[in-house]
């Protein structure tokens, strides 16, 4: 997690867009409208990318939300190097976060894209044709140079206010969580390797 | 459930060990004993693992009227005449009252109730037994607070996953290791039942904690004190000498230890 902050930090330097969703709670929303089309969104490689803002280095207080759910609150795009090369998507990604309420709301994730720091690939959630959410699902793992920027700007943390927290892997051999009463366990993955094994 | 036979440690298992899953202390512990030995010795193993932990639970159930820590609260049994272990739990619950500023209170509820500690604490000595006995590679899981040790039967490290706090079936975290205690605190189990012991009101702002360290009966008090503690507890976790965590807050942030083992 730490790895992928600084993997966005690294991406920004030479990077293009950054988008930040949605403002702290008494701040409007700076979602943007979304000009075009959104076809299957690809982080815009190389093209007139308008200015692209540098991600900051010093932990944004805009950037926390007290929005309750999950997926919702700020987060930033990374964008693709002009030089990156796009493949298709290995394995689709599945997501329950769809927001409830408002008009027809859905999520476009693009395809992974190869740039010099890694793999990046990005998940979109629209509503009608605004963009209410952005996720990455890959960032780039291991960069000595991200490495070196995670510790520059992130301190101790993942990250300031921290990422958006993300599904992971299942592949484990057993889950830590606050599993309380055995009808809780039924329905955990912990009760799903458990029966697996 | 019930105790016997497992068939994951039956001579049909194409990796060596045993694993199985009780309910005991009102929660599901499962044990994944991954040493090559013979199968009636992992049986021996496993079974003296969860005659341990129902011996515990006997003892330390605040839901058992007959209960050590019962009959202590209700002054029906003098402390100097409890048996070791409970004395030695009670010392280590001040202990952490004091590490923890009162977050973590043994008395949070009004009577005496250190389950916050006893489940991770009976886990702890559960796993450092399998070791004396030569049961080198094992996972125990209470409720979600795990010890590991070793390697699992496939020969890597443990992976743990850290629960997703909004899905049930996913994880937002992995972590790998061969020596971890890993604890985790949360809200999103029975709502926000943990309580800040200052204000005598429901702890708000963290979903849940986990914390990473060699004793899970240390790591599970410092989770669920963490949680008491609000968002203040992410700054006082970062002051933890010789404990890693990861924290999701409520709006759904994800904050953790650089130096979180991470698979």
């Amino acid at each position: 997690m730490r790895r992928a902050l600084l993997a966005i930090t690294g991406l920004a330097a030479g990077t293009t867009a950054m988008v930040v969703l949605k403002g702290s709670p008494g701040t409007s929303p700076v979602a943007q409208d979304l000009p075009v089309a959104p076809a299957p969104v690809v982080p815009a490689p190389a093209g007139p990318t308008p200015a692209g803002e540098d991600v900051p280095a010093a932990p944004s207080p805009e950037r926390t939300s007290a929005s309750p759910r999950p997926g919702r609150t700020a987060t930033r795009a990374p964008a693709s190097r002009p030089s990156g090369t796009t493949r298709t998507p290995s394995a689709p990604r599945t997501t329950t976060k769809a927001p409830p309420p408002a008009p027809t709301t859905r999520t476009v994730t693009g395809p992974v894209v190869e740039n010099e720091y890694g793999n990046v690939q990005v998940q979109i959630t629209l509503r009608g044709s605004r963009i209410v959410d952005v996720v990455a699902l890959e960032l780039p793992e291991e960069t000595a140079q991200s490495d070196q920027r995670s510790e520059q700007v992130d301190g101790r943390y993942s990250g300031s206010s921290g990422l958006v927290v993300q599904r992971q892997s299942a592949d484990v051999d057993t889950v830590s969580g606050a599993t309380a009463t055995s009808t809780s366990y039924k329905r955990s993955l912990q009760a799903a390797i458990d029966r697996a094994n | 459930m019930a105790p016997g036979p497992d068939p994951g440690g039956g001579p049909s298992a194409t990796r060596p060990g045993l694993r199985r899953v009780e309910q005991v202390m009102g929660t599901a512990i499962s044990l994944n004993l991954a040493d090559d030995l013979p199968a009636a010795e992992l049986h021996e193993l496993a079974g003296d693992v969860f005659a341990w932990l129902r011996e515990v639970d006997a003892r330390f159930s605040t839901y058992r009227a007959d209960s050590e820590v019962c009959r202590v609260d209700r002054g029906e049994l003098p402390l100097a005449a409890a048996g070791a272990d409970l004395r030695a739990v009670l010392a280590r619950c001040a202990d952490l009252w004091k590490a923890t500023d009162g977050f973590f209170d043994a008395y949070a509820t009004g009577r005496l109730d250190p389950s916050g500690y006893v489940k991770g604490w009976a886990v702890q000595v559960a796993s450092d037994r399998l070791l004396a006995a030569g049961a080198a590679n094992h996972c125990l899981n209470a409720g979600g607070d795990v010890r590991v040790r070793g390697r699992s039967s496939t020969g890597r490290p443990w992976r743990i996953g850290v629960r997703h706090p909004w899905d049930a079936m996913s994880t937002c975290l992995v972590l790998a290791g061969t020596d971890l205690a890993v604890a985790t605190s949360g809200v999103y189990e029975r709502g926000h039942h943990v309580l800040d012991p200052r204000r005598a009101a429901p702890a708000r702002g963290l979903r849940s904690v986990t914390v990473v360290g060699s004793d899970l009966g240390l790591a599970d008090a410092y989770a669920t004190a963490a949680v008491a503690m609000g968002p203040a507890g992410i700054g006082w976790l970062d002051g933890l000498p010789a404990h890693r965590h990861a924290v999701v807050t409520d709006d759904a942030r994800l904050l953790h230890s650089t130096d979180l083992p991470l698979a």
